[in-house]
């Protein structure tokens, strides 16, 4: 045995190394929150030992939805067209149930154009997990306000916005969204937690991340700057998540107060209470939350809200076990006896 | 008098809502028992309740299924129509009418039959009254014409299957309509049906049932819809037969169904299936197709295969959204922005719905592009016979699709979008697969699928899409030629028109001119066309249409020189064609051509 340990390549839980989970080079500002998503979503994917080609990853338009060239780089992906993405993804899944469909979208595609399929995958309970990088203005366009900008809130050319901002998270909520949570790009713990646990639930999965514009919407009076939001976060809980290759037994028991809730692929997110208690199951509780933020000018953080009891789309749609996609060509079509049989059952 | 035997026309004037389309239903089945050659077709409005709906039954000798040049035999029941049906009967029709619908029949020049269908109903049923009306003037006309017992009690049958009471009750009423007319009137009009024996047994069938029934044996896996006239009736088809024939003894489907928010999201999941490797589609007409159109362009350019079936009404906007007409040809022909180009079929009859209800989706595999299927609202949801539907000759043809990762691995280089073979056609894997993964997009891409705003990858892109789908013309259903040899005039027409093309033919015979006909079934049109038009003097395009949209189409198409021999006559006013209209129009036309 050598004293000079050899620099070994660190794998996850199905051998693969976390460069199976990266993806292009970034063409976005130097800064932007996008990016530190971006690679939340490689760390969560590689941590979760999510196999890489079962991951499909989808997009809008937007500089958000450009992301999916930037991680994933062996997951097929589709970068839509504005606002759609969710009807393609719902598409994909119906014949192939058997991804792991992770979409990214904006404050703009999401919350403007893109609001109605938004409400109808969610409305339709598509199992999926669905990031909004809100960050208040258009950015590919070059800077106008989105719907979630803020009352008060001053992009760095321009007035100051007046009009009452669509928040995707209590929009979420009164739809009976099953998994709702929002969350900061500058918090990558937190955003990392709540990413693998969202990648665990069997559902649509909301989180809205607040992920500053460098360019066009960092400035000191903007409220979804860095230094803004990193003032005004409020914090729901300490979010932690054991994956179910992890017995939970083996985990630290936290000091104070905390929650443990079971996802459908029997991992946990663990959630310690800060100050009060934070109930995720309670819808109420949970638009309180964002009521009292709003407010007070302030941005809430965590799993808002938690739902495990509703049927996934899957279940509505009543199909065979097997993904369509690898149903048999002689499957699918029916055989000649039963169009004899169709025939002349017209003919009686 | 010499009779007039099976070749008359009667219209039918009833409120919708009122049970009325049962009641025309089962005339026209008992008339179709009977061996006699006849259509249907329903002029209904935009309305659940109360509106005014004509349903016309044309009984042919010739076969001949467009509505007829007049009517012979009115029904009169809709009090909201009363004076306005009058006012049009032309003298000598016979007007069987409702003598309790306290309006005056005040025509002396026509055959007048009163009946009190009002009164007769209430006797069976008054609560019922509204409903049996409409079964009465059935037992009426079927005393008045001859219809055979035995095929009007078939018919109620199978408009009932097994509701008893209802067959009970319509059969009591019929029964009292004959008795009615057989005990207080004397026949004085020369109309009569006279059994007529089947050669070839047929049924009926809606054209779009019969495009639902395709596309499930197409080995549909996803149908994405949302509500439309005149295409509901399709995707619900399709439901219908979905538990019949494509599901499993545990009740497990193998086609998702998919009610959408709207047709924008309809043509996204049709895509998503596609791009995921399944055969997905939706079922629309007009304003959903317009609403697609920015989707339809995005499967064009990022290649991915998907079926859209269009089933036409008029436009523009809303327009009559209960009407027929040709109205899309141009629409989906090049559908979204930019430079695009899409292959779309159009059957003619409903065994045709059926086979390119299948076919569609071979075709969007090979070629990788949207495949629209283009009906109307007369072909779809008019009732059409049918000899029986062919089971498709042929395996599916999934297209170039690699799921085996030795064949993946043979490729030397593997690019998304580059032309290994030479056909435009590039092969493809999929999602899940893990061989070559790709993030698709509707932006600019080299063959390799990456992003590029290069003027070479563009051109080349461009260039190469357009050559594929030019690659098409000959693979798609070519067109039915009926030539009379050494020609001059030729027509070449499309889709529903169909049904109407013998009796225009038949009408200019009439007047000394023979012509060619050339039934145009694909576009990117068939190189026969441009052959066609080649051989005769005259090239008359026949359309349903105010513009002559696939005049348009083929002029801008064919050479040059051949563009004089072109000629368009579209017509449409909403009604289903009648043969007399376009005859008299290519007769103008051609007049203008001597001069």
């Amino acid at each position: 045995m050598s004293g000079k340990r050899e620099r070994t390549v660190k794998l996850n839980v199905i051998n693969e190394p976390k460069d199976s989970y990266s993806g292009g080079k970034s063409s976005l500002c130097p800064g932007c929150g996008h990016d530190q998503i971006s690679s939340v979503i490689i760390s969560a994917a590689w941590e979760n030992g999510v196999e890489p080609h079962k991951i499909a990853k989808m997009s809008g338009i937007g500089c958000s939805s450009k992301t999916p060239a930037y991680y994933l780089g062996q997951s097929h992906g589709f970068n839509t067209v504005h606002g759609r993405m969710p009807s393609v993804t719902t598409g994909a899944y119906a014949v192939n149930k058997d991804l792991l469909y992770i979409g990214v979208s904006g404050d703009g595609d999401s919350a403007s154009i893109g609001i109605g399929q938004l409400i109808h995958a969610i409305r339709r309970n598509m199992d999926m997990v669905y990031i909004v990088e809100n960050n208040g203005v258009y950015g590919l366009t070059k800077g106008q306000y989105s719907a979630t900008a803020d009352i008060g809130s001053k992009k760095k050319k321009g007035a100051i916005n007046e009009t009452q901002p669509i928040d995707l998270c209590a929009l979420a909520i009164n739809l009976g969204c099953t998994f709702v949570a929002r969350s900061f790009s500058g918090s990558k713990k937190q955003l990392k937690a709540l990413l693998k646990a969202a990648m665990s639930h069997k559902g649509f999965a909301l989180i809205d991340v607040i992920s500053p514009c460098v360019t066009f919407n960092n400035n000191d009076e903007s409220m979804k700057s860095y230094g803004y939001v990193k003032e005004n976060e409020v914090t729901l809980h300490m979010t932690d998540y054991i994956p179910h290759f992890n017995p939970i037994s083996e985990v630290e028991v936290p000091e104070g107060h905390f929650k443990d809730i079971t996802l459908h692929d029997g991992s946990t997110i663990r959630l310690e209470t800060i100050s009060e208690e934070h109930d995720p199951t309670s819808a109420m509780q949970a638009l309180g939350a964002l009521h009292d933020a709003e407010t007070n000018a302030k941005h809430v953080t965590g799993l808002l809200y938690f739902d495990n009891t509703k049927a996934s789309l899957v279940e509505d749609l009543g199909l065979v076990d097997l993904p369509l996609i690898d149903v048999t060509d002689n499957d699918l079509r029916p055989s000649k006896e039963m169009l004899e049989k169709i025939n002349s059952a017209f003919l009686n | 008098m010499e009779n007039i035997v099976n070749d008359f026309t009667i219209n039918v004037a009833t409120a919708n809502g009122t049970g009325s389309q049962s009641a025309n239903l089962i005339l026209l089945q008992s008339l179709f028992e009977m061996g006699i050659p006849v259509s249907g077709k329903n002029l209904f409005p935009s309305n659940i309740s109360g509106l005014p709906t004509w349903y016309i039954i044309r009984l042919s000798e010739n076969g001949y299924q467009a509505p007829g040049n007049r009517t012979d035999i009115q029904v009169l029941v809709n009090p909201a129509t009363w004076e306005e049906d009058i006012a049009a009967l032309e003298p000598g029709t016979v007007v069987v009418w409702n003598e309790n619908s306290k309006l005056e029949m005040n025509r002396e020049d026509v055959v007048s039959y009163p009946i009190p269908m009002t009164k007769i109903a209430r006797s069976i049923n008054p609560k019922l009254a509204k409903l049996i009306t409409n079964i009465v003037y059935v037992g009426a006309l079927a005393e008045l014409l001859g219809i055979k017992q035995s095929a009007l009690e078939s018919a109620i049958k199978a408009q009932f299957k097994g509701k008893e009471s209802a067959i009970e009750l319509n059969t009591n009423a019929i029964e009292l309509g004959r008795e009615h007319f057989r005990e207080n009137l004397t026949k004085k009009d020369p109309y009569v049906v006279k059994e007529r024996e089947i050669e070839v047994k047929q049924f009926f069938v809606e054209g779009n049932e019969a495009v639902a029934l395709g596309c499930l044996f197409g080995g549909a896996q996803m149908l994405s819809w949302y509500p439309i006239t005149p295409s509901s009736s399709l995707a619900e088809a399709m439901i219908a037969w979905i538990p019949k024939i494509r599901t499993n003894d545990d009740g497990e489907a193998n086609c998702a169904v998919i009610q959408a928010e709207d047709e924008l999201a309809a043509a996204g999941m049709v895509l998503g299936a596609g791009w995921a490797g399944g055969r997905g589609m939706t079922a629309t007409s007009g304003p959903g197709i317009s609403l697609m159109q920015e989707f339809i362009g995005l499967a064009y350019f990022a290649e991915i295969p998907s079926v859209f079936w269009d089933v036409c009404r008029v436009g523009p906007s809303t327009g009559l959204p209960t009407r027929t007409q040709q109205s899309d040809i141009t629409l989906l022909y090049e559908g979204s922005h930019g430079d695009t180009q899409h292959i779309v079929l159009f059957p003619g009859t409903v065994e045709e719905c059926f086979e390119f209800g299948w076919r569609a989706f071979d075709i969007t595999e090979r070629f990788q592009t949207p495949v629209f299927g283009m009906s109307d609202l007369d072909l779809g949801m008019n009732r059409w016979a049918c000899s029986g539907f062919e089971y498709p000759n042929e395996v599916m043809d999934r297209g170039k699709v690699i799921r085996d990762k030795d064949i993946f691995d043979a490729f030397e280089e593997f690019g998304r979008y580059l032309d290994v073979d030479g056909d435009g056609i590039p092969y493809r894997t999929l999602p899940g697969s893990g061989m070559a993964p790709i993030l698709y997009r509707g932006t600019g891409h080299n063959p390799m699928g990456v992003y590029s705003e290069k003027p070479h990858d563009y051109l080349q892109l461009m260039k190469r899409l357009r050559e594929k789908i030019d690659s098409s013309r000959d693979v798609l259903p070519a067109p039915i030629l009926r030539e009379e040899s050494e020609c001059e005039i030729g027509i070449i027409y499309l889709g529903s028109m169909e049904n109407t093309i013998q009796e225009i033919d038949d009408l200019l015979e009439a007047t000394g001119l023979k012509v060619s006909q050339c039934r145009l079934r694909a576009l990117p049109a068939h190189s026969e066309i441009e052959k066609f038009i080649e051989r005769h003097e005259t090239t008359i395009v026949l359309e349903i249409n105010r513009d002559g949209q696939l005049y348009g189409i083929l002029r801008k198409e064919i050479p040059i020189d051949l563009v004089p021999k072109l000629r368009s006559v579209a017509y449409s006013d909403g009604m289903p064609p009648r043969g007399k209209i376009y005859a008299d129009l290519i007769l103008e036309i051609l007049q203008d051509v001597e001069k």
